[in-house]
């Protein structure tokens, strides 16, 4: 898929994953990783900015082997986001996909 | 080139050290050790993890642009805004036309505005002295048809030239904001490599 496209979805994906569950960087990443073929580095500097939106916030939290890891969190604005640019992309996928099927022309 | 996790974090603290608070810079980093520590403990190589991972330099170039926009945001100036179109140019060479050329037009054009303000201003008072001396039939040619409509416009050109220049400036700062906005949107959504 082209880049430019991908960079303005990954924002989606990103509060989308953490809105159904709290991850680490490295879970995060892996997450949509096997999904999206990506630059699994861009993903930090984009938390880092939802960080400072005030769309997610982190916290340390101990593991069973090495050193505590830190998880992301939705904030409520966060949440809020999620929920705004979901509805967004789902409105304007359907209007992509009716046009490309020509579910429009077939009804004219 | 090594392509390790030393190799990615120098590359990251090189192109950074400066630039960002050296504490928002070891959090950055602490990150991507996190990243590497997470990724050899699930059985994956170091040069594994860094191709993944991509570029560091174009990670250290967006976080760079990054925080010199939210600098010139918190910080109005000329030269916070100048870095950060700087930084941001070097996303990507398309930004030459989708923020250089912008940015030049529009520095032409407050510059422009500015100068006919101060043109307009020093004019008026000169117009109006010699409206006067005309009126005492001092000149030896005249250039006001009516000295005393003379007297009038002079007046009336300073005033123009004194609001372009306060105009200018409302217009650049109404700029900078909007910039400020263009520049964080163009490099959330146009700039940077998301795939390699």
């Amino acid at each position: 898929m082209n880049i430019q496209f991908k960079k303005g979805v990954l924002e989606i994906c990103v509060l989308s994953v953490l809105a159904y569950k709290e991850c680490y960087g490295y879970e995060l990443v892996y997450e949509i990783s096997k999904q999206i073929d990506i630059s699994e580095g861009t993903i930090y500097p984009l938390l880092r900015r939802l960080k400072d939106e005030g769309f997610v916030t982190t916290y340390l939290q101990e593991s069973v082997e090495g050193p505590p890891r830190k998880y992301y969190r939705l904030t409520e604005s966060g949440r809020k986001e999620e929920h705004e640019l979901k509805e967004e992309w789902m409105r304007f996928t359907a209007a992509v996909n009716s046009l490309l099927v020509g579910k429009n022309h077939a009804a004219e | 080139m090594l392509q390790n996790e030393q190799e990615y974090i120098r590359i990251l603290r090189d192109r950074l050290e400066g630039t960002l608070p050296a504490e928002d810079l070891e959090d950055l980093l602490s990150d991507y050790r996190e990243h590497f520590r997470l990724g050899k403990a699930d059985g994956r190589s170091e040069e594994e993890l860094f191709r993944s991972l991509g570029s560091p330099e174009e990670v250290a170039k967006e976080i760079r642009a990054t925080h010199l926009v939210k600098k010139a945001e918190h910080t109005c100036s000329c030269r916070n805004i100048f870095h950060a179109v700087v930084a941001t140019l070097g996303l990507g060479l398309f930004n030459l036309v989708f923020v250089l050329l912008p940015f030049l037009l529009l520095i032409a054009m407050l510059l422009f505005v500015f100068v006919t303000g101060v043109v307009f201003t020093l004019v008026g008072p000169a117009a109006f002295v010699y409206a006067l001396l005309q009126l005492m039939g001092l000149p030896a040619f005249s250039i006001w048809l009516s000295p005393l409509a003379g007297i009038f416009l002079s007046v009336g050109i300073t005033a123009i030239g004194l609001l372009l220049i306060i105009g200018d400036y409302y217009l650049a700062r109404f700029f900078y904001l909007l910039g400020i906005r263009y520049l964080k949107w163009n490099i959330r959504v146009i700039t940077g490599t998301v795939n390699e």
